[in-house]
């Protein structure tokens, strides 16, 4: 027994069966976690080799090289970069997205294992490091403190950074800006020389004094004690008191010599918030984990943290990244809701009965559940993708049960039976139904095998296009008979309310229906003018071609700027922080967008990780800035991003200057665009020189911001330059001098201070004072082993020298990157005028330009895209030519393609939106979306003519009659998509091109293939029967 | 003895199967799907893809007493339901087993 005919004789079941499924849907619903993107695995595996005391460019020959010559066969490679510079090389390997990455580093370890032999003897064992997109920090917080400042990091570490850490997922809680408390000994040099004593001497005594040591056990009677020496320091004022020598008979204090300063860090970033001195605390998730649900733990524990701080720290949000993905989220959730409540108005005005609006409108949510089953079962997320495929699929779902539910209806109004009609009715739409599925499915599967970033994006979205289509048509084939069984009557009465409602719009639809079989009456019998006008329309639209742009991915407004600016290498940190302060006080008044303004300044200690990964220095300031939502302001965040790079141009204080929308520049799926371009080549001063030239040929283009050469400046520096024939008459030796240097400026570590279970470092040092100048380095004394003092300017001079820079490198040549954003216009026309601007440089011999960055992503995608479309459409044609046993028909209707695809540049064009990856792949999903019109429109025009009607009456017969189905699937698919379209809410940018697309396209292939079709059909059938004649005529000839 | 030919669009099976067991005919043979077209009007039912609806056939051996009846009740059916289709055609039985 077929599905139908089981299904209607088994309401229950049928019924129970599809309960079952929507509760298996809600109940997955539920589990369901919610992210921006699908998961993307990481394709990023860096391999790390230190190799002490070598310069930059002896690390690029020694390792670098020999590295990346081996590294560079691992399989699914597709670009290694290194970064060489004094002490070490980093060599970042990027591969192909899709791959296992723990079987790429098995396969990086075991090549390493190969080369490692021909490394330096030296040179440490390379490290593999794995980034992943899971170093972004999740949430922000903001501290503010005034008194409990020199405290705040001992208060946050224990009251803030623990419970958070405890939390389940957060990977890791660092806290920067509040410097760390730390205890100096500054020494003066000139006390220390009269009293004959030395830094080294002063910080062994340190460390031999503040100890604690147990003395064993001894017996008392009949009890046994142990007994301790408790030798450390209670407070740091017990210091002064140690004696640290002798003079003259008399004890030396360690007062006498030095203070004794309990404070802080020396070097340390700063943090401020809107304006006030504070710390910043980084919250990073574990590899996995979903981040809104890290936040919203977070947030409900914070006030509780809160309670438990002093009064003026107060704990804020600077950035919570959840936040924008539940804004996105659920302002998509808001487009799929008023899709499928345009879709079902749609289906009322057309079929005006509200059971049969019922029974179709049913299949809508059983579909959309059903795909949560798939996605909790693969565990993905509900994400923009997964949601922008329900979005698509309301208008889509609906098709199936339409066809059955008319058919059905059409028996019964012949005079079966109900139950007989829904059998009957689906028997004979059955085969069809599924043919117009298996053309959707055609266009989505493919989407499921594309490679690459687009891959991981669209895998998702092809696997639930194809879910929802094949449960609708499941459920057009057994769930919507058994409704039609149980609820349709004949004729049914209805209210003088309904009368009312639907006289004037069945008028308008008749009159409609007749309108247009006049004008198709018109057309067919003026093919040829028909013909040319559709064809010229096209060409014509080819041409707007040129003035539509192309981009990756719009920009999303998420209300997140980052800026960084730099000034020239080392400017001190008291500089950065008044003009920091400078800048924002005048951004807070000119821009009352500001919600939170964050900076950093200064240099991040090494146990910061999240600041240790990020550039940092004295001279580097970055700023986190975070804007109201989008609805509550009137600017967007490009167009404020825009302004303040405007305003920073009035700072020429500043070397490089960057404001990222989004947060992080060039940050692939949010942002603005990126445009590197690569210049290899070997001698530094050429390509310096090229790059120079390129970035004052870009600063002329309109749309360029925020250039950047990526190699960075000579770093100026002062070296010690010892003679070691010098030293050795001193019996010195490099070693020993370079320790004391580094002892009396950067200090000597004595011991550990010890409270309430925290260790603090005790430093020994010069006092700042006496650390300022080149002659106070000279002036330093160094002990040979006979006790004589040295000055340091007797065994060598104080140079001031140039460090070179890090040597870059990608696919094994040197390599310099002018790189830059794109605002505001096209990225296609920034490629195009550099291009010209690239033609007209002359570049020297052995200097290349290579363009990458997003223009890269967008170039393979496009061309990952443009073979996707071209299999589709093969795909397709296969399907239909299957389904018409012919080769001819599927050609006439695939002709509606190209009208879609003038429909989306004109679109395009009128609305001034780009072609990018959202926009393709709103055409990618039109293929299948308008040959079904042109399949419902030709199937009825052969079936007309089966049943003996001549071509013309059966071309203007069959558009007639299958006009309103054509109308009413497509104005679903319409509708359902125009809440994309025309959305604002939070990332609506993101999704708007697609629904762009999908309309414009849509709309006039429908149009024109209500019309055009018909005609094509008239040209090739009549050529057939004219075929047909004449080899009639032949064989009577023969027989005669 | 008479035999009792009827064709009918699909749609009517369970009714005309209902019909001879409230007349208490109980032998008959049907054919569920078969093809046909009537002789003056009616949608030709050919199961194709002009034609997508079939017909169903069904030969019943009645008494000669019940033979009225059945074809007035049959005629009631098809009057009701003009646009499906119905006809029956009586033979004689001349012998049997």
């Amino acid at each position: 027994m077929s599905l139908y005919a089981s299904a209607v004789k088994r309401p229950v079941m049928t019924t129970l069966f599809f309960v079952a499924v929507v509760i298996l849907g809600l109940f997955s619903l539920q589990k369901l976690p919610i992210d921006l993107y699908p998961d993307i695995d990481t394709n990023t595996i860096m391999v790390l080799t230190s190799y002490s005391g070598a310069s930059a460019a002896d690390i690029e020959q020694n390792v670098t090289r020999p590295l990346e010559n081996t590294l560079n066969s691992v399989s699914n490679l597709k670009h290694i970069s290194s970064k060489s510079r004094e002490n070490i090389s980093v060599i970042t390997l990027e591969f192909e997205y899709g791959y296992d990455i723990d079987v790429l580093t098995n396969d990086v370890r075991d090549k390493l294992d190969m080369v490692s032999s021909q490394l330096p003897d030296d040179s440490e064992t390379p490290i593999i490091f794995k980034f992943s997109s899971d170093m972004i920090p999740i949430m922000l917080l903001s501290v503010q403190a005034s008194e409990s400042m020199p405290g705040l990091y001992k208060i946050l570490d224990d009251v803030v950074a623990n419970p958070l850490a405890r939390i389940n997922g957060v990977g890791s809680v660092s806290i920067s800006g509040a410097p760390k408390r730390e205890i100096h000994v500054y020494v003066d040099p000139i006390k220390l020389e009269a009293y004959n004593l030395s830094i080294e001497t002063i910080s062994a005594i340190i460390g031999a004094e503040n100890r604690n040591i147990p003395g064993g056990s001894f017996d008392i009677g009949s009890d046994t004690y142990s007994l301790r020496v408790q030798g450390e320091f209670k407070e740091s004022t017990q210091m002064q008191n140690v004696v640290v020598g002798s003079y003259d008979g008399k004890n030396i204090y360690l007062r006498d010599i030095a203070t004794i300063d309990d404070s802080l860090e020396e070097r340390a970033q700063q943090t401020y918030n809107n304006g006030k001195a504070g710390a910043m605390i980084i919250v990073q998730k574990q590899s996995g984990a979903n981040s809104v649900e890290i936040s919203n733990q977070i947030t409900k524990i914070l006030p509780s943290i809160q309670k438990n701080l002093p009064t003026d720290v107060k704990l804020g949000m600077i950035v919570d990244t959840s936040d924008n993905i539940r804004n996105t989220i659920s302002s998509l959730v808001e487009t799929v809701l008023y899709a499928l409540f345009f879709v079902v108005l749609v289906v009322f005005v057309f079929l005006g009965r509200w059971r049969a609006t019922m029974i179709i409108a049913i299949t809508i949510p059983i579909s959309l559940i059903a795909s949560f089953i798939y996605l909790f079962g693969t565990g993905n997320t509900l994400n923009i993708i997964s949601l922008s495929a329900l979005s698509i699929s309301i208008g889509m779902v609906v098709d199936d049960a339409i066809v059955v539910l008319e058919n059905v209806t059409t028996h019964i109004e012949r005079g079966s039976d109900p139950k007989q009609a829904a059998v009957h009715g689906t028997n004979e739409v059955a085969i069809s139904v599924v043919a117009s599925t298996l053309t959707l499915i055609a266009v989505f599967f493919p989407l499921t095998m594309v490679p690459g970033m687009m891959g991981v994006m669209f895998r998702q979205l092809g696997w639930m296009v194809c879910i929802m289509m094949i449960i609708s048509t499941i459920c057009a084939l057994s769930l919507t008979p058994m409704l039609c069984s149980q609820l349709l009557k004949l004729n049914p009465k209805s209210s003088k309310l309904f009368k009312l409602l639907f006289t004037p719009i069945n008028k308008g639809l008749d009159g409609f229906d007749n309108g247009y079989a006049k004008l198709l009456n018109w057309v067919v019998t003026h093919r040829f003018i028909t013909f040319l006008l559709c064809m010229a329309l096209f060409l014509s639209s080819l041409i707007l071609m040129k003035f539509v742009g192309t981009e990756f991915v719009p920009v999303s407004d998420n209300s997140r700027l980052g800026v960084k600016l730099e000034l020239p290498i080392g400017t001190r940190v008291e500089i950065a922080e008044d003009i920091t302060k400078r800048i924002y006080d005048e951004w807070t008044e000119k821009y009352p967008e500001i919600k939170v303004l964050n900076y950093t300044v200064g240099m991040a200690g090494s146990d910061n990780t999240y600041a240790s990964l990020q550039d940092n220095g004295s001279h580097i300031i970055s700023m986190n800035i975070t804007l109201v939502d989008p609805v509550d302001r009137k600017r967007t965040l490009t167009e404020v991003a825009d302004l303040m790079r405007n305003d920073l141009k009035h700072y020429p204080e500043f070397k490089k200057t960057q404001v990222n929308v989004g947060g992080s520049r060039g940050g692939g799926m949010s942002g603005q665009s990126t445009i590197d371009y690569e210049i290899y080549g070997y001698d530094f001063e050429t390509t310096d020189s090229v790059a120079a030239h390129l970035k004052r040929a870009l600063q002329g283009i309109k749309g360029t911001a925020d250039i950047t050469i990526s190699r960075s400046d000579y770093q100026p520096e002062y070296q010690v330059d010892f003679d070691r024939e010098k030293l050795a008459i001193y019996g010195l030796n490099l070693s020993t001098a370079a320790t004391y240097l580094r002892n009396r400026i950067n200090g000597s570590l004595a011991s550990q201070f010890r409270e309430d279970g925290e260790e603090y470092d005790i430093k020994v040092m010069y006092a700042p004072d006496f650390r300022t100048s080149i002659s106070d380095i000279e002036n330093i004394l160094i002990y040979n082993s006979q006790g004589e003092g040295i000055r340091i300017k007797d065994v060598g001079t104080v140079v001031e020298r140039f460090s070179p820079p890090t040597i870059e490198r990608k696919d094994r040549q040197r390599i310099i990157t002018v790189s830059t954003v794109v605002a505001d216009v096209p990225m296609s026309d920034v490629v195009a005028a550099s291009q010209i601007e690239i033609e007209k440089m002359d570049l020297p011999v052995g200097v290349s330009i290579n363009l990458s960055g997003s223009y890269e992503d967008q170039q393979e995608s496009f061309s990952d895209l443009s073979t996707l479309a071209l299999l589709i459409v093969i795909l397709v044609y296969i399907v239909m030519a299957a389904q018409f046993e012919s080769y001819t028909y599927p050609g006439i209707i695939m002709t509606s393609l190209l009208f879609a695809f003038s429909g989306v540049i004109i679109i395009l064009w009128l609305t001034n939106t780009t072609l990018n990856i959202m926009s393709m792949i709103g055409g990618i999903m039109l293929i299948g979306i308008v040959v079904k019109n042109g399949i419902v429109l030709i199937d009825y025009i052969t079936l007309n003519r089966e049943r003996g009607m001549g071509i013309r009456s059966a071309v203007v017969d069959g558009g007639k009659s299958r006009l309103r189905p054509v109308v009413m699937t497509t104005l679903t698919t319409i509708l359902g998509m125009v809440p994309m379209a025309v959305g604002t809410g939070e990332g609506a940018e993101m999704w708007r091109p697609m629904g762009i697309a999908v309309i414009g396209g849509l709309t006039m292939s429908t149009i024109l293939t209500l019309l055009f079709v018909p005609v094509l059909y008239c040209i090739f059938a009549s050529v057939g029967v004219k075929r047909n004649r004449r080899h009639l005529k032949k064989l009577l000839l023969k027989n005669k | 003895m008479k035999s009792i030919f009827i064709a009918f669009d699909q749609a009517h099976y369970e009714n005309i199967i209902e019909l001879l067991e409230k007349m208490n005919s109980r032998g008959f043979t049907a054919w569920e799907h078969v093809q046909g077209r009537g002789t003056k009007t009616g949608d030709p039912h050919y199961g194709s893809h002009a034609w997508p609806s079939l017909a169903s056939s069904i030969l019943t051996i009645v008494d000669d007493d019940k033979v009225d009846k059945l074809l007035q009740k049959l005629k009631e059916l098809d009057d009701l339901k003009p646009m499906l289709g119905l006809r029956a055609w009586v033979w004689n039985i001349e012998n049997s087993i």
